[in-house]
C-alpha cells in the first residue's frame, strides 16, 4: 500500500501540473501548431523564398528580389493565364452553387430509393479525378463523343464541334467537367445544411401565407447562408488552384486558352527547370485568392443578431 | 510480339555467356569496394518486352558476373522528368537514371562527368553520331551516355494516298499540302498536333520552321531571330496546311490524340514516333498493313529536318561509388549486352553508335529505315543555338508551338510573330 502511495505521488503532481489551464492549453495547441508549421508553414515560406531567387533546377539559387514577379508582369501569357483562371473559377463556382443548391433541394424531398440515390450522387466526387477525366477525354473527342455522334446521327452537325480544339469551347468543356466533378460536394454539404432547418419554421411561414418561393427566399436561403459561404469558399480555393483536369485534358492548350496558374507554374518549374519563376507564378495566385476570400466573407458572412 | 520474344530468348544465351566473361574481369578488379546494389530509373516503355528484358536478362547477367544487383525502377510515362528533378534536387534515390531531350544540361551540376567512359564506349561501338554531342555535352563534358533516339516521322495511310493518286510519300511540304487537299476532300483529313503535348507538336513544327530556313534564336544562343521573312513564310504555309488538310480538333490535341485518331481511321497522315505502326501491327493488323512511314518533307531550302529525342543515361553525383556506376554503364553499352536490348524494341530506340547503322533489327521492319536515315538531320528544339536554360523555358512555354497554333486559329502572321518575338526577347534577356 505504502509503496503504491509513494509511486503515485510524482504522477499526480505531473497530472496536477498538466491540468493547469496555462499548461494544458499549450499541450493541446502544441501538436497542431507544430504540424502546421512543418507541413504548411515550411513549404509556404520555402515557396516565397524560391520566388525571390533565380533558381534553376539542380543549381544553387541566387537572390534576385522581385525580378521573377517583374518578369511575370511582362509576360503576356501570364496575364492570359490570370484571366483564364478568373473565368474558370467564376463560371464553375456559380454553376456549382446554383446546380448544387437545386440538387440539394431535390434530394431533401421524400422519394423512393432516397438513400441509394444520395449515395450514387457522390460518385463523381469519389472517383479519382484523373480516371474520370480520362473518361471525359473520350467523351470530348470529336470522333468518339456521344454528343457529336448524336449531332451527326440527327443531321444537326457533321462534323460536330471540336470540344477541346476550339479555344472558347475548350474553356467551356473544362468548366463543365469541373462542375460535374464538384457538384456533389456542394449538394451533399448543402443537403446537410437543409436538414438542420427546423420544419416548424416552414409550418409557421405557411400559416403566415408564404408560398413555396417565399419559404425558400425568407426561410431556407437565410438559414443556409453560413453553409453556402463555407462551401463556396472551399470551392473557390480548389477551383482557382485546379491542376488535374487541365493537365489531363488540354495541358493548357490550344495556345494557352486553358492554362491556369497551377498548370503554367508547373510547366515553367518542371519542364522548363526554372523553379524560382515557377514559384513566382504559383505565388501570384495568393493575393487575388486572399482578396476573393476577404470580399466573400464581408459580403456573405452572417451577422449574429 | 511473339517474334520479339523468341528473338530475345535466342540471344539471351549468347548474352549471358558474354556477360560472364566481361563482368568477371570487371568484378575481379573491384572485388573489394563494390556496392551490393545500384538502381537504374527509367520511364516505363510502351513496349513491355523492353522493360522486361532489363529486369530478366540484363540485371541478372550483371549480378551473376559481378555480384552487384541492379534494380530497374520504372516510372510512369510522362513523369520521369518530375522524378529526375526530385532526385537531382534532394540528392537521394537512384544512382543512375534515364534522361531525355536537354536534361543532361538542366541537371548538369548534379550529374557525374562521364567523358572518359563515353570515349571508351564510342571506340568500342564504332564512334558516336555527331548529334549525340548536341544532347549530352555540357561545357565540353559528357554528362550522360546516349542510348537511343525516339525519332518522329511522317506516318501515313498508303492505301488512301494511293486512292488519290499519290504513290510515294511527297518529297516537299508543298507536295504534301497538295496531297492533303485531295485526301481531305476524299474524307481522309490529316491530323498534326498543334496543342500542348510534350512531343508530337515540337516534333513537326521545329523541323517545319527549320526547313523554311527560319530559326528561333541565332547560333550565338542570345540573339532572338524569330522575326524573319522565313518565319512568316513557314507560318503562312502552316496556316494553309492546317485549314486545307486538317481537323479543327488538332489545335487542342495532346500526344495521345493523334495516335487515337490514326488508329480509329479518322486521319490519313500525322507526325509521330514508331508507336503508331507498332500498335497498329499488334492490335489493328489491317491498319498496320496500310501504314507507311517517311522522313519529314523538304522545305523551300531544299533541306529536311527532324526532332532529336534522345534517351540518355546519367549518373547522379550523390552516387556513393561513381566508378561502380560507370563500370555498369560501360558493360551495359558493350555491343554484347546492348544489342539485345535494342533488339527487343525492334528499332524504337535508334542507337547513337555507328556500329548499329546497319544492324539486323533495322531490317526486321524495313518501314523503320527512315528513322535511321533521319538521325543525320535531327536536332533539339532551339537549334542551331546550343542548349540553354532560356531555351528550356521557351519550350516549356510552347512559344514556337503557340505561334503556329494561333496563326492556324486565324490570327495574322504579323501578330503571332510579334507575340513570339516579345516572349522570346523576355526569355532570352538573361542569356
Amino acid at each position: 500500500m505504502s509503496a503504491t502511495f509513494v509511486e503515485q505521488r510524482p504522477t499526480s503532481r505531473l497530472r496536477r501540473w498538466t491540468e493547469r489551464e496555462g499548461v494544458f492549453s499549450w499541450l493541446m495547441i502544441g501538436p497542431p501548431t507544430l504540424f502546421l508549421i512543418l507541413l504548411v508553414g515550411y513549404p509556404f515560406a520555402y515557396g516565397i523564398w524560391l520566388s525571390l531567387e533565380d533558381r534553376p533546377v539542380a543549381h544553387a539559387g541566387k537572390f534576385v528580389g522581385l525580378a521573377n514577379f517583374v518578369a511575370d508582369f511582362h509576360d503576356p501569357v501570364f496575364w492570359q493565364v490570370a484571366i483564364n483562371t478568373f473565368v474558370y473559377t467564376f463560371f464553375a463556382t456559380i454553376l456549382k452553387m446554383v446546380g448544387g443548391l437545386a440538387l440539394a433541394l431535390t434530394m431533401n424531398q421524400d422519394f423512393r430509393f432516397k438513400n441509394a440515390i444520395r449515395a450514387l450522387m457522390l460518385l463523381p466526387f469519389i472517383v479519382p479525378t484523373v480516371l474520370s477525366t480520362i473518361a471525359w477525354m473520350w467523351m470530348l473527342d470529336p470522333g468518339f463523343s456521344i454528343v457529336n455522334w448524336f449531332l451527326k446521327y440527327t443531321g444537326i452537325a457533321d462534323p460536330g464541334p471540336s470540344w477541346l480544339g476550339n479555344p472558347t469551347l475548350a474553356m467551356m468543356s473544362l468548366i463543365i467537367v469541373n462542375v460535374w466533378r464538384g457538384l456533389p460536394f456542394y449538394a451533399i454539404t448543402l443537403l446537410a445544411g437543409l436538414q438542420t432547418i427546423s420544419p416548424d419554421l416552414y409550418e409557421a411561414a405557411t400559416i403566415d401565407g408564404a408560398g413555396s418561393w417565399a419559404r425558400f427566399r425568407f426561410v431556407t436561403l437565410p438559414l443556409l447562408k453560413p453553409v453556402i459561404f463555407i462551401v463556396t469558399m472551399f470551392s473557390v480555393i480548389f477551383t482557382f488552384a485546379d491542376f488535374q483536369l487541365v493537365y489531363v485534358l488540354t495541358r493548357g492548350g490550344p495556345a494557352n486558352a486553358t492554362h491556369l496558374f497551377a498548370t503554367y507554374a508547373f510547366d515553367i518549374a518542371m519542364s522548363g527547370g526554372q523553379l524560382g519563376m515557377g514559384a513566382s507564378v504559383a505565388l501570384a495566385m495568393l493575393p487575388p485568392l486572399a482578396l476573393i476570400i476577404i470580399a466573400m466573407s464581408v459580403y456573405m458572412k452572417p451577422h449574429k443578431s | 510480339m511473339a517474334n520479339i520474344i523468341q528473338a530475345a530468348s535466342r540471344r539471351d544465351i549468347l548474352k549471358i555467356s558474354a556477360a560472364t566473361a566481361v563482368g568477371g574481369i570487371l568484378g575481379a578488379a573491384r572485388a573489394n569496394a563494390s556496392p551490393k546494389q545500384m538502381t537504374m530509373m527509367h520511364e516505363s516503355s510502351f513496349i513491355p518486352a523492353y522493360d522486361a528484358y532489363f529486369k530478366n536478362t540484363i540485371a541478372p547477367a550483371y549480378e551473376k558476373a559481378t555480384g552487384i544487383k541492379i534494380v530497374y525502377e520504372t516510372v510512369s510515362v510522362g513523369s520521369i522528368q518530375t522524378r529526375d528533378t526530385t532526385v537531382a534536387e534532394t540528392g537521394t534515390g537512384p544512382e543512375m537514371a534515364q534522361m531525355a531531350f536537354n536534361w543532361p544540361f538542366l541537371f548538369d551540376e548534379k550529374l557525374v562527368d562521364v567523358t572518359d567512359i563515353a570515349k571508351t564506349i564510342g571506340e568500342k561501338g564504332g564512334g558516336w553520331h555527331a548529334n549525340s554531342a548536341e544532347a549530352v555535352v555540357v561545357n565540353g563534358k559528357w554528362k550522360a551516355i546516349p542510348f537511343g533516339n525516339i525519332g518522329q516521322l511522317m506516318n501515313y495511310r498508303t492505301d488512301w494516298f494511293d486512292e488519290v493518286g499519290v504513290k510515294t510519300f511527297p518529297e516537299t511540304w508543298a507536295e504534301l499540302l497538295e496531297a492533303g487537299i485531295k485526301l481531305k476532300k476524299a474524307g481522309h483529313p490529316f491530323g498534326f498536333e498543334l496543342g500542348h503535348g510534350f512531343g508530337d507538336n515540337h516534333g513537326w513544327l521545329y523541323p517545319l520552321l527549320w526547313s523554311f530556313g527560319a530559326m528561333e534564336v541565332a547560333k550565338d544562343g542570345k540573339t532572338v531571330a524569330i522575326d524573319s521573312s522565313e518565319t512568316a513564310k513557314a507560318i503562312d504555309f502552316c496556316r494553309e496546311f492546317f485549314q486545307k488538310t486538317m481537323l479543327e480538333d488538332c489545335l487542342g490535341w495532346t500526344d495521345v490524340s493523334n495516335n487515337k485518331a490514326f488508329l480509329s481511321e479518322q486521319i490519313s497522315c500525322t507526325n509521330n514516333a514508331e508507336s503508331i505502326l507498332y500498335i497498329a501491327k499488334r492490335d489493328f493488323p489491317e491498319i498496320g498493313k496500310a501504314t507507311g512511314q517517311a522522313q519529314n518533307p523538304k522545305g523551300p531550302t531544299g533541306e529536311r529536318y527532324h526532332m532529336l529525342n534522345p534517351w540518355t543515361h546519367g549518373i547522379f553525383t550523390h552516387t556513393p561509388d561513381v566508378q561502380a556506376a560507370k563500370d555498369f554503364l560501360v558493360w551495359l553499352m558493350d555491343p554484347k549486352q546492348v544489342t539485345g536490348w535494342y533488339d527487343v524494341a525492334v528499332s524504337y530506340y535508334g542507337p547513337f553508335l555507328h556500329m548499329f547503322d546497319d544492324a539486323p533489327f533495322w531490317h526486321t521492319e524495313p518501314r523503320n529505315l527512315p528513322y535511321r536515315d533521319s538521325m543525320a538531320n535531327s536536332h533539339l528544339p532551339g537549334w542551331p543555338a546550343p542548349i540553354s536554360r532560356p531555351q528550356s523555358e521557351s519550350v516549356a512555354k510552347y512559344v514556337v508551338v503557340d505561334m503556329f497554333a494561333k496563326a492556324c486559329a486565324g490570327k495574322s502572321t504579323k501578330d503571332v510573330i510579334a507575340d513570339a518575338n516579345a516572349q522570346l526577347k523576355q526569355i532570352f534577356k538573361s542569356a
